[in-house]
């Protein structure tokens, strides 16, 4: 640990314990330094990164507990100009009252839930639909560690669109989409609209991860995919969690592409294609250029390099 | 465990009163008049109703059994008993006079937040309620108006730095009367669940009982809510609160005070609009107002 970094450390650990409620401070809860957060958006291999983490000896993984979007979307989008007010449940003037909830809310959920890695376990939270949260949850438990995991939008914004068509795994939730925004019925509506959602998620995910000053990493989807092995060292030795390398070799193994059965991957599949710049075959050439338009400056930032539509970035 | 009113800043959950139903239904009227008799205070719409009630009823809805969703079932207990402690942490920050005080009220006007009361009348059970009921073709017939062109509305986004967009209230009538009937169906439907599994102090107020006779039915919820009032102390907030002593230019078509007058729907909708209502909203308005007549 740098210096500098052991500064932000113990600040950060000051922090925490202002926030602490004397009613939650059991002695057999989670330590809120050995949670890891992994946030970034929907369909960007946060269920198969937070596998091969939660799969480990002393580790769990807590599937989308959805409590960034509890806050995060309510805050950001939906309270307009009170947010600097008396009135309003999460007044920045009253920060500290919802600030200290916020994080009971999730040791206290955690510790019911994961009983098994209380005191020294990690939990590993995937929380890519919460991201709009990102920032507040690391406000609000400033101990624990961060992983940004991002991928391609183009590839996203195809991977939702084949989930939530007529044959996806995720066709059940239709019932609630307006009928304009299902993919099949409207799908370069459905592309903008996901892309902005995209945009929205990671923004925030970015917001979190420039303020935040304990211990975090970003992470590529695309370098998960090309060396997962030697990407995910990276991502324990940057959060400075210990891992045993056989054990994290056994289960990057495990959660391959190669090893799922063949019956459970391919279209309509949760587990589709783990093709990075497979939005090729999948977006039209408008698409992807709806994409391109609306993500354009994050692709510039965290995708330099990549071919568009319309050429180089 | 529940905190103890140390632990909550001395926030008496038994002195909480809310206020729900829907918007436009004679909310800041009716809490306006309550939160200026001595000893009770207002708190204008801290939407927290809505901050849980949302997620909960409607974006993750079919996730209420999943035991990974932070508010699942199976987990209930733990996060009523966070939101309990959030509200009164929140209260008591705000409104230490009411915390301090033996015998403080706050009335907590909530009417957007309505969608949650479900939850917050569980999470705090020894408070009381008031559900505030109003046609909802006059419900409908007002936001219609504000959310027109230049009302009351666009100023108030001004005032948060933002634009309103042309609203559907003007390009597509019609979708926005349906719109806006099942908003009232899923507020006033929630509230009036919240009302009857509720076994705490709680009273229904219509709005047009309010208009009729207003000092009436205020010492009809204050008895029924059995909190203590002075009645004269209750007929000066009742006065000074009254239509006609609103400057006549604060009021009018476009205005936060349009025109409070029952029934007043027959003048603004079509009667292809009022019938969307009735078709929409017919349950509560039959459950709600049986000898009203339809359109």
């Amino acid at each position: 640990m740098t210096p500098r970094f052991k500064q932000a450390w113990r600040r950060a650990l000051r922090k925490g314990a202002s926030l602490r409620s004397p009613t939650r401070r059991s002695s057999r809860g989670i330590r809120p330094e050995n949670i890891v957060w992994i946030f970034g958006t929907g369909r960007s291999g946060s269920t198969w990164l937070g596998s091969m983490m939660g799969g480990l000896e002393g580790c769990a993984m807590w599937n989308e507990p959805l409590v960034g979007n509890l806050f995060g979307n309510f805050h950001y989008f939906r309270v307009g100009g009170r947010k600097s007010g008396r009135q309003y449940i999460l007044g920045e003037p009253y920060k500290e009252t919802w600030l200290g909830p916020m994080r009971d809310l999730v040791l206290g959920g955690a510790a019911v839930r994961f009983p098994e890695v209380a005191e020294d376990g990690y939990l590993v939270i995937k929380e890519p639909n919460g991201s709009i949260g990102a920032p507040l949850l690391m406000e609000a438990l400033p101990e624990s560690r961060m992983i940004f995991l991002i991928r391609d939008p183009r590839d996203v914004v195809a991977s939702s669109m084949y989930a939530r068509n007529e044959e996806g795994w995720l066709s059940g939730r239709r019932d609630a989409q307006r009928p304009a925004s299902k993919p099949d019925r409207n799908p370069n509506v459905y592309v903008r609209m996901r892309a902005n959602s995209y945009v929205q998620q990671i923004e925030k995910t970015r917001q979190a991860y420039r303020a935040y000053g304990g211990r975090k990493v970003l992470v590529r989807y695309e370098d998960l995919r090309a060396d997962t092995l030697r990407t995910m060292k990276r991502i324990y030795s940057t959060l400075e969690v210990p891992v045993e390398e056989a054990e994290l070799a056994r289960s990057v193994e495990k959660h391959s592409w190669e090893n799922i059965p063949e019956e459970e991957k391919g279209e309509g599949k949760k587990r589709r294609k783990a093709k990075p710049g497979g939005w090729r075959e999948d977006l039209s050439a408008r698409q992807a250029e709806i994409v391109e338009d609306i993500t354009a400056p994050l692709m510039n930032e965290f995708y330099p390099h990549t071919a568009t539509m319309r050429g180089a970035l | 465990m529940m905190p103890t009113a140390e632990e909550t800043g001395g926030m008496r959950p038994e002195n909480l009163v809310w206020v729900f139903g829907t918007a436009r239904t004679g909310s800041s009227w009716l809490s306006a008049i309550m939160g200026e008799t001595g000893g009770y205070s207002r708190w204008h719409e801290p939407l927290v109703g809505h901050l849980f009630g949302n997620l909960y009823y409607e974006r993750a809805g079919h996730r209420s059994e999943d035991e990974h969703f932070i508010l699942g079932g199976r987990y209930r207990d733990l996060w009523l008993d966070t939101l309990r402690r959030f509200v009164l942490d929140s209260a008591a920050a705000r409104f230490p006079e009411v915390a301090a005080r033996d015998g403080g009220y706050l009335i907590i006007k909530e009417p957007q937040g309505s969608m949650g009361a479900p939850l917050l009348m569980e999470a705090l059970p020894e408070s009381r309620m008031i559900l505030l009921v109003r046609d909802p073709r006059d419900v409908v017939a007002s936001n219609l108006d504000a959310h027109k062109e230049g009302t009351w509305t666009a100023d108030l986004m001004r005032k948060g730095g933002k634009e309103k967009p042309r609203s559907l209230a003007e390009s597509r009538p019609d979708a926005f009367v349906k719109g806006q009937a099942r908003r009232y169906v899923r507020d006033v439907g929630n509230a009036k669940n919240a009302y009857d599994a509720h076994g705490g102090g709680k009273v229904l107020v219509r709005y047009e009982d309010l208009r009729a006779d207003t000092l009436k039915t205020m010492k009809r919820i204050y008895s029924t809510l059995e909190i203590p009032v002075k009645e004269a102390e209750l007929a000066r907030s009742v006065e000074k609160h009254s239509w006609e002593k609103i400057p006549a230019e604060q009021k009018g078509e476009g205005k936060f005070h349009r025109k409070a007058k029952p029934g007043g729907w027959r003048e603004d909708l079509t009667p292809e609009q009022a019938e969307i209502v009735e078709v929409v909203a017919g349950s509560l308005l039959r459950e709600l107002y049986p000898v009203r007549s339809t359109a």
